[in-house]
């Protein structure tokens, strides 16, 4: 290829992209290097171009006349791809979404509207079953404006997509781009595809997971981030332990225990506070250990949480009264083993003339109390205790009229107790863990403490700009975390007006969170499809969950600290390895959202509330040990199992609690 | 090329006064208003799934644009869910259905005074205030009230809605260890059946799951039981029944049938128990059935039997007096007898329960005395053994509270003393058969004793016609006809006119001998103490083998219900002593 060549390329192209003071510059340097002809060594550093590469450029320059190359060009990738062999069409199917988005994507910058809706609109079915929230989100954009100001569409323009590719298809793919000469394809393939090649055999179905989630960082960053060490162990010292301690010690020496105790307790729960830090950081490295090696051995199913390692808490823990204590022992003594045979009672507390306006509901520990955030602003409190007995009630409403929150009982008896004070919907409430204190969150921005003894507002926590969609306070008390459309969630104590941490990160609304059962971690699940977990000293993100299809409504943590289980708005549910960052295995079977999930107290069952009216139990045990031993073979045998469907009559299940005893108490709205 | 059209940019720019749009800033405008819109809606669909719903209401778009800091669109919030109907011809078009509401309804025009004095004032209210003119609606009604009207007040007519009912909360039990309680709160069970079906086949597991059981049957069987219950319902009377009877009981081909004759019967006997006969018809029913040798009928008898007692026991059969229930009674007797003898040995305690129920109905003085007729009557058929176990050591206390229903003087009711002597008949017979065959046994060694025996009950007999002279005319005077159906069930008297005879020589010989005045329980004493004496002399004249010693006893027993039964049935109950013993009475 000569120069002359090249030289006539380079000004055919300027001039056919419109490049006109380029090309007229161009022309004018041409000019002069040529009256002056001492260009030669820039030219010849030109000429030293890959005949390929020019070759391409004369087809780019042959082949950009018109968006419907477009069309042509993707349907024939699309054709080709899904007639190639069985074996590699998995992988090949892969580069077909992020063709079709940035195909779509530029047609609409360069101005293309009506072949960019026509071209949406023919190839849109293929990735509906995979990315229909997507494509919902990006059927809406019409103009290049939109692309600019969309930030959906902004990020992925400016994100890579990784692809997992063996080294075959990968060479297939790169072969079959030459050929046709697709170089917008190519072009796309480059800009945004990030292939990584590796040798030997195409992977199976299983590893479709990794389906395209944008993170707002590299994949390398992720990996990163999840490379970060975590204490999945529980909070040595608790109760529990002390229980299994004492073992089947009669309640009298238990009480003795107790009070020996006590002081043991002070003086563990001073040294983290006083100065704890430095301590705790080379504790740290001897914990990692423990961890490493306690999660080795097979454990026997009762025992899950004796084997779990111990870590020190990260922070200050609020203190318990002897009482207290020990009727939480008592409840941990009368504890009903649950496994794959003996599946829990459920009782369901279903709410009635509701006029489409309840929003969450929440039950306490030991399911005596249920709160209900309406649409109204109000958040009302049953008493299931005082249910069976209207006339005592409405006694004690009389009292409580007293207070500030309760009026209009003049109507007579209601079986409620009325909190009013948030100024637009309430979207969450959760009880402390004694059950003395409510949180509300809504949408007027607020998060509202409550005392259920005082039946009065306590608290107003302002900090988020916007609706605030989850709060959950943390599983010793004192401290709770919250979610917000503003993208961020924020860990709050009860004393101070002002959040603690802002964990920020997530690229969409950050829809429900969950704290870990050593208080060290937070997990959020967002609307931008990932799960994120979270250091609670640090603030710092240190696991990125990818694997959803859609808006994540639900989140669980294993008692062990393992575990935790993720649940969807299309129904599915994930369960997920904390330490590597890994699904452990997809659970399948909802037909709607699944609004709430909860582990048993031994952590051997998964409950699931979803939309479809039905309350499921799964087999947790089997599924994560299957997965241990048989970590490569992903296959059905590691898929957790379904034990049992509990269907309501038109109920759909909002929320769920299995208490100390392991009764499984769950709350909906009978719907008709 | 958006799913907005241009023209809808115009109408809506013309509808907020810019009458000048130029087509090009429609054209441009409609892609982006599209565009917004789905953002508005994707941020509604978020605010839907925070309030835990899977149907976007109105209140998600106000809070959507809300978040996006924009005037939320009002007037269109509502509770419940909007009704959209699709608009005719158009496939994707909607529309919100909205009622239109009649002030006609809604308003009365009442006077000041009345509305004032009558209605409570919040009631009250003026169409101006409601953005009406009152005179618009007025002339439009355009009736004859016009001219009053300007005096008069509008007032809302129609009672203001209920306030929507409180929010509540109800709890129970969803699962009890992993099972779900059948209970009206859970959904039902089948549906939960299924859901287990699909899961166990999901999983893989070996789960052992009953299906019901499909009964299926031929189409001729269908065809022949329809036949056979249009007749039993409709032609029971009919040569066809009759032979439907005898094809029901000898056909081999009817076991699939049999549950489903049972459920009929059952049904219908519980449901026409003032049909009388219907009623009839289903008990012939059932005897066909259990005629039948080829029908295992056995595991059904616990629904059939209550069928058949109530035929028999129930307090009203038929609806009308003339329907002849006692003929029912007697037969439905038969048959609980015949089950009974049937079924009694592989079926324990079927024997016990009958009796159990029909002692409870005769010795239940609150019961009519159809039941107690009926009670009776199924007690005799069930043997004379437990006639003597169950009836007679009743029958005193009986007695005492029938005899004065029997008597014209005492029961005006001629019904009534109707039903008591039919009673009274039917306690005659089940006592005269039970004696019947008592002395039947005994007929061998009867002869020695016979006469000390005949000359007590001689006196006895005295005396009760001498008391009972009135009654036992009574019975005479009954009809024969029905006098036959009292005794149609026992065979064993047809003897009318030599009830009649016997009662002659009875008088006679009473006369005879002349009328003592003891009483009656001393006479029994007394009676009782010869007949002693009497049986004494007969084993002393030679039966000494101990089975005769035995019998002798036994026989003694017999004696003393003779006596007994002669104090309540005087000497009809002569026509129950078998014919030689009776030649020697005489």
């Amino acid at each position: 290829m000569d120069e002359e060549n090249i030289l006539k390329f380079v000004s055919a192209y300027l001039k056919k992209k419109g490049f006109k003071q380029t090309e007229h510059a161009f022309q004018e340097e041409l000019q002069h290097s040529k009256t002056t002809n001492s260009s030669s060594s820039q030219i010849s550093s030109n000429s030293q171009f890959d005949p390929d590469i020019a070759k391409q450029i004369l087809s780019f320059a042959e082949s950009e006349n018109g968006p419907t190359r477009y069309q042509d060009g993707y349907s024939k990738l699309r054709s080709w791809t899904y007639s190639s062999l069985d074996l590699y069409r998995n992988e090949l199917l892969r580069v077909l979404y992020p063709v079709f988005i940035h195909y779509f994507m530029d047609l609409v910058a360069n101005g293309h509207l009506q072949e960019a809706r026509s071209f949406f609109n023919s190839f849109r079915e293929d990735h509906e079953i995979m990315h229909l929230r997507d494509l919902q989100k990006l059927e809406g954009v019409l103009s290049p404006s939109h692309l600019e100001e969309m930030e959906f569409a902004h990020s992925l323009r400016q994100s890579k997509v990784n692809i997992k590719m063996c080294q075959y298809s990968y060479e297939l793919l790169l072969q079959f781009l030459h050929k046709t000469q697709s170089t917008t394809i190519l072009g796309i393939i480059n800009e945004h595809i990030n292939f990584r090649v590796y040798p030997g055999q195409p992977s199976s179905i299983s590893d479709d997971t990794e389906v395209v989630t944008l993170t707002g960082s590299s994949q390398d960053a992720i990996n990163q981030v999840n490379e970060k060490e975590i204490h999945w162990g529980l909070l040595e010292d608790s109760l529990e332990e002390r229980l299994e301690k004492t073992g089947g010690l009669t309640s009298d020496s238990e009480k003795a225990e107790g009070e020996n105790k006590e002081p043991d307790w002070d003086d563990n729960k001073k040294k983290p506070v006083e100065g704890g830090k430095q301590g705790s950081s080379i504790k740290k490295l001897k914990k990692d250990k423990a961890a490493g090696a306690a999660g080795k051995p097979t454990r026997s199913e009762t025992t899950t949480v004796v084997m779990a390692p111990r870590v020190k808490p990260e922070l200050a823990l609020p203190t318990v009264s002897a009482e207290v204590e020990q009727s939480i022992l008592e409840d941990l003594r009368n504890r009903v083993q649950l496994s794959i045979v003996a599946l829990p009672s459920v009782s369901l507390y279903t709410f009635v003339n509701t006029h489409n306006g309840l929003n969450c509901s929440s039950i306490s520990s030991d399911g005596s109390l249920v709160a209900a955030g309406f649409s109204d602003s109000s958040l009302k409190v049953w008493d299931m205790a005082k249910l069976g007995q209207q006339s005592v009630d409405s006694g004690l409403q009389g009292d409580s009229e007293t207070t500030p929150n309760e009026f209009g009982t003049s109507g007579g008896k209601r079986s409620y107790t009325l909190f009013q004070g948030h100024s637009g919907p309430v979207y969450s409430a959760t009880f402390s863990p004694l059950g003395d204190f409510i949180l509300s969150s809504s949408a007027d921005s607020t998060i509202r403490l409550w005392s259920t003894k005082l039946n009065a507002n306590l608290v107003c926590y302002k900090g988020h700009n916007y609706p605030v969609w989850d709060v959950q306070y943390s599983p010793v008390g004192h401290y709770f975390a919250s979610a917000s459309h503003d993208r961020t969630a924020r860990i709050w104590s009860m004393d101070r007006i002002q959040p603690l941490r802002i964990l920020a990160g997530h690229l969409s609304d950050v829809d429900c969170l969950q704290w870990h059962a050593n208080c060290n971690y937070i997990a959020t699940g967002s609307s931008d499809k990932t799960v994120r977990l979270w250091d609670v000293q640090s603030g710092e993100c240190v696991r990125i969950f990818i694997g959803h299809r859609s808006m994540i409504l639900s989140l669980a943590m294993s008692p062990d600290g393992r575990y935790m289980a993720s649940g969807d708005e299309d129904g599915a549910i994930m369960m997920w390895d904390l330490l590597s960052g890994r699904c452990v295995t997809p659970l399948m079977g909802h037909t709607s959202s699944v609004w709430t999930l909860a582990f048993s107290c031994e952590g051997s069952l998964l409950a699931s509330g979803s939309a479809d009216c039905t309350v499921k139990l799964w087999d947790v045990t089997s599924s994560t040990k299957v997965s241990r031993t048989e970590d490569n073979k992903s296959g059905n045998t590691s898929r957790l199992r379904s034990l049992k469907t509990l269907p309501t009559k038109s109920t759909p299940v909002y929320s769920l609690r299995f208490s100390r005893r392991n009764l499984l108490f769950a709350a909906g709205v009978l719907s008709k | 090329m958006s799913v907005v059209p241009k023209e809808a940019i115009e109408v809506i720019a013309q509808s907020i006064g810019i009458t000048n749009l130029s087509p090009d800033v429609a054209l441009a405008l409609a892609p982006d208003v599209e565009y917004r819109v789905r953002e508005i809606m994707q941020e509604a669909i978020k605010c839907m799934r925070h309030s835990r719903r899977t149907t976007l209401t109105t209140d998600d778009v106000d809070s959507a644009l809300k978040l996006r800091n924009v005037e939320p669109i009002y007037g269109f919030a509502s509770g419940d869910s909007l009704r959209f109907k699709r608009a005719a011809g158009h496939k994707d078009l909607f529309y919100i259905d909205d009622k239109d509401v009649e002030f006609k309804d809604l308003f009365i025009i009442a006077d000041h005074g009345l509305t004032e004095g009558g209605v409570p004032g919040d009631h009250i209210l003026r169409l101006s205030e409601l953005g009406v003119d009152p005179r618009k609606l007025v002339h439009r009604r355009g009736d004859p009230e016009t001219r009053h009207v300007r005096r008069k007040k509008l007032v809302i007519e129609a009672p203001l809605p209920k306030a929507p009912l409180d929010v509540s909360l109800t709890s129970h039990w969803l699962a009890i260890e992993g099972i779900q309680p059948a209970i009206p709160e859970n959904a039902p069970s089948e549906a939960s059946a299924d859901g287990k079906k699909s899961e166990s086949k999901e999983d893989g597991l070996p789960m052992d799951i009953k299906l019901p059981v499909k009964h299926v049957i031929s189409r001729e069987l269908k065809l022949y039981f329809e036949k056979i219950t249009e007749l039993t319902k409709n032609r029971s009377w009919s040569i066809i029944f009759k032979q439907a009877l005898v094809s029901l009981a000898t056909d081999s081909g009817l076991h699939p049938l049999v549950p489903y004759f049972i459920y009929f019967i059952s049904d219908e006997v519980t449901r026409n128990l003032n049909n009388f006969s219907l009623l009839f018809a289903l008990m012939r029913l059932a005897q066909s059935l259990i005629q039948n040798p080829h029908i295992h009928i056995e595991p059904y008898l616990h629904q059939l039997m209550p069928s058949i007692i109530t035929c028999l026991v129930a307090k009203r059969l038929g609806s009308r007096t003339s329907d002849n229930h006692w003929e029912l009674r007697n037969f439905a007797a038969n048959l609980v007898a015949s089950i009974c003898k049937r079924f009694g040995h592989v079926y324990h305690n079927l024997h016990p329960r009958v009796t159990k129920t029909l002692v409870h109905a005769f010795l239940d003085p609150t019961k009519a005395f159809p039941q107690h007729y009926g009670a009776i009557q199924g007690l005799a058929a069930l043997g004379p053994s437990v006639v003597c176990l169950l009836i007679l050591p009743n029958l005193e206390p009986y007695m005492q509270l029938l005899e004065p229903e029997m008597q014209l003087e005492k029961q005006k009711n001629e019904m009534r003393r109707h039903e008591a002597w039919r009673v009274y008949g039917a306690l005659m017979c089940a006592a005269g058969q039970c004696m019947h065959e008592r002395l039947k046994k005994f007929r061998g060694v009867f002869s020695p004793p016979s006469r000390a025996v005949l000359r007590s009950n001689g006196k006895i007999a005295a005396m009760m016609t001498n008391k009972r002279k009135a009654s036992t005319d009574n019975l005479m005077q009954q009809p024969p006809l029905k006098k036959l159906a009292t005794d149609g069930s026992m065979g064993a008297m047809s003897m009318n006119s030599m009830q009649v005879d016997m009662q002659g020589a009875a008088a006679g010989f009473a006369t005879g001998i002349g009328a003592s005045h003891a009483g009656i329980s001393s006479m029994s004493r007394q009676l009782s103490s010869e007949q002693l004496s009497g049986r004494e002399l007969g084993g002393q004249t030679g039966k000494t083998s101990s089975v005769l010693a035995q019998a002798w006893k036994e026989n003694m027993d017999a004696g003393h219900l003779v006596s007994s039964l002669f104090e309540f049935f005087g000497q009809s109950m002569f026509s129950f002593t078998p014919k030689p013993e009776l030649s020697f009475f005489l």
